[in-house]
């Protein structure tokens, strides 16, 4: 390659890489290119989509483009509304608590205790479990008259809870599933982050007689932010694809009280094979989670200056 | 009130720790519990109500494993879970292998994209992103593009689908392990004639086992667990476990649950036994390093 030509995809020279060019690219291309047919395609062929009308029943017939028509139907479409609230009310309520958990079981793990090892397998597991399977067993516990959660409540006397009939109770039971079995991720990264920091402080701290909450308040969560607005910026990434422990737990209902974006677009793209539409409802997903992602990076990182500075 | 010892402070700390860890142990624990026994109840032990104790207030029975295992399902059972279990352990080898090459590739060359301005950051950055996205809006396009090429509910497009799914979690994570890995070794093998491809499979890939199989079983959980991407693109055939779950679970009927728990449990437990192995890798700091 010449030092002239465009070098859109040059090496550039190092001792070790000088005469490996034509290798690195042996090793990085199998990746790229299948990211780029089966991710980057898809993608492009997606956001197409949602400017066409197509019928998954005659996929022969053709994709007819009418501009922004998908979208015009989408600002209006009370359903669409009502399944970003309910993918955004999860969201929010499911990170929220999933963090405070994970947080406090990352600080118990982090002590010197005993059964270690049985406690951290043990901790770990929900979150390696077949999410349909968990759904569905999450049906099984919060089911009313036959649940062992309702039983339980009403062996302690107070008054039985309608999990999953009720539209105000069915997402509060959604977070609380996916609560169980996302709260392992939150720990281990919070303690991986914990057991990383420098003891010497806390050392100090103790000597200098700080009690246990202004060591929290004033030196672990702080030095912590970092770790924190990782595993919540992932864990929310996750949770706006919520799917298959609804599919199963409650099914969207009742009514669409659960209902996800993710649902309504599978709804619309399979069940009534409106093609170009369901690309429209997935594609303002997209969106929701970029604005979301930066909003949330941009302000955590505007605080962390204000802080500094 | 008497003034507590700095001992006995100590000790009543160390035992409401300990407290807290049983409780929420208890907590991770007794969905799995239900779920197992479930499993062995008869249809009237469920609707009488929920009861906790296997010989005491019910009588265990392998109706359900009778019904599933050699029933009139048990076919499609049988064939979900290969299914299942073929689909996962080659996407997740392929994965692992494919994004093993870039992890090193990102590591231990240079790269400047100048048309995008973009180096190795950018790059791992554009393949990690991808990991990120809502699978939702690229499976429509998947199915549109598999039914024209022949690959609907095949295990050859399953595997590519979910080969590609895997792809960024673990560039991502192996990226990070060969960066911790020293470089002298392979330095000296290249020294010393071998081509790196040589080095790669001879020195580096044997450094690296323990990221490798760290990284390959979090793949194979992430396939095995998928419904989306079974739902979409499967619908016999290449059909897997977790669809015949969702499937059994919303039938109109309502829900056979001693049938579905011992399902459930068919696709629980390889998993449980997956979190064994994986706990020792996450312990060491490996995977979460990556995240941090």
């Amino acid at each position: 390659m010449g030092g002239s030509a465009p070098r859109m995809f040059a090496v550039e020279e190092s001792p070790t890489t000088k005469k490996d060019r034509g290798v690195s690219y042996a090793f990085l291309m199998p990746t790229v290119i299948l990211i780029l047919i089966l991710s980057i395609f898809p993608l492009v062929f997606s956001l197409a989509l949602s400017f066409a009308s197509w019928d998954l029943s005659r996929l022969e017939g053709g994709v007819r483009f009418i501009g922004f028509q998908n979208f015009a139907t989408l600002f209006s479409d009370t359903r669409f509304w009502d399944t970003a609230k309910n993918t955004v009310y999860f969201v929010g309520g499911a990170v929220a608590l999933q963090y405070l958990l994970g947080l406090c079981l990352a600080m118990l793990l982090n002590q010197e205790i005993r059964f270690r090892r049985f406690f951290r397998v043990v901790f770990l597991m929900p979150m390696m479990l077949t999410p349909a399977a968990v759904g569905y067993v999450g049906r099984m516990l919060f089911n009313e008259s036959m649940g062992p959660i309702n039983d339980m409540i009403k062996h302690l006397g107070l008054p039985i809870v309608p999990w999953l009939s009720n539209s105000k109770m069915a997402m509060p039971s959604l977070i609380l599933l996916d609560t169980w079995e996302w709260v392992p991720f939150i720990t281990i990264v919070l303690l991986a982050g914990l057991q990383s920091l420098p003891p010497e402080v806390f050392e100090s701290a103790t000597v200098d007689g700080a009690s246990d909450w202004q060591i929290l308040r004033y030196i672990t969560f702080p030095m912590l932010a970092p770790v924190s607005i990782t595993v919540i910026l992932i864990r929310a990434l996750e949770a706006f694809k919520l799917f298959d422990i609804v599919v199963v737990m409650t099914g969207g209902g009742p009514g669409t009280a659960t209902e996800t974006v993710t649902m309504y677009a599978y709804i619309v793209g399979m069940k009534s094979g409106n093609l170009g539409y369901a690309s429209a409802i997935a594609y303002s997903l997209l969106v929701l989670v970029i604005v979301f992602s930066t909003i949330f990076l941009n302000s955590l990182r505007g605080r962390a200056a204000a802080a500094e500075g | 009130m008497m003034q507590l010892t700095r001992r006995q402070t100590k000790k009543a700390k160390s035992f409401i720790t300990h407290f807290l860890l049983v409780l929420w142990a208890l907590v991770c624990l007794f969905p799995i519990y239900w779920v197992l026994i479930t499993s062995f109840k008869l249809p009237i032990a469920v609707f009488q109500g929920p009861k906790y104790f296997p010989w005491i207030d019910f009588k265990p029975t392998l109706n359900a494993w009778n019904f599933l295992l050699t029933g009139p399902t048990s076919a499609a059972v049988y064939r979900s879970w290969a299914n299942s279990a073929i689909l996962a352990t080659t996407s997740a080898a392929i994965a692992v292998i494919i994004g093993a090459m870039a992890g090193y590739a990102l590591t231990r060359f240079r790269f400047y994209w100048s048309g995008l301005k973009w180096k190795n950051n950018n790059i791992a950055f554009f393949i990690i992103s991808q990991r990120m996205l809502p699978a939702v809006v690229v499976i429509l396009p998947y199915m549109i593009m598999y039914r024209i090429f022949g690959l609907i509910d095949t295990h050859l497009g399953m595997i590519l689908a979910y080969t590609v799914f895997n792809l960024p979690f673990a560039v991502w994570i192996l990226r990070d392990f060969f960066a911790g890995l020293p470089v002298d070794l392979e330095e000296s093998a290249l020294i010393d004639g071998a081509n790196r491809f040589q080095a790669f499979r001879s020195i580096v890939l044997p450094l690296a086992a323990p990221g490798l199989i760290a990284t390959f079983l979090f793949c194979l959980v992430f396939t095995w667990n998928d419904y989306l991407f079974a739902l979409m693109l499967t619908f016999s055939k290449a059909s897997t476990l977790p669809m015949f779950i969702a499937g059994e679970g919303t039938q109109s009927y309502g829900p056979q649950w001693w049938y579905l728990s011992a399902l459930s449990l068919l696709s629980i437990a390889p998993m449980i036994l997956i979190s064994l192995l994986v706990e020792r890798y996450i312990t060491r700091g490996l995977v979460v390093g990556a995240i941090k």
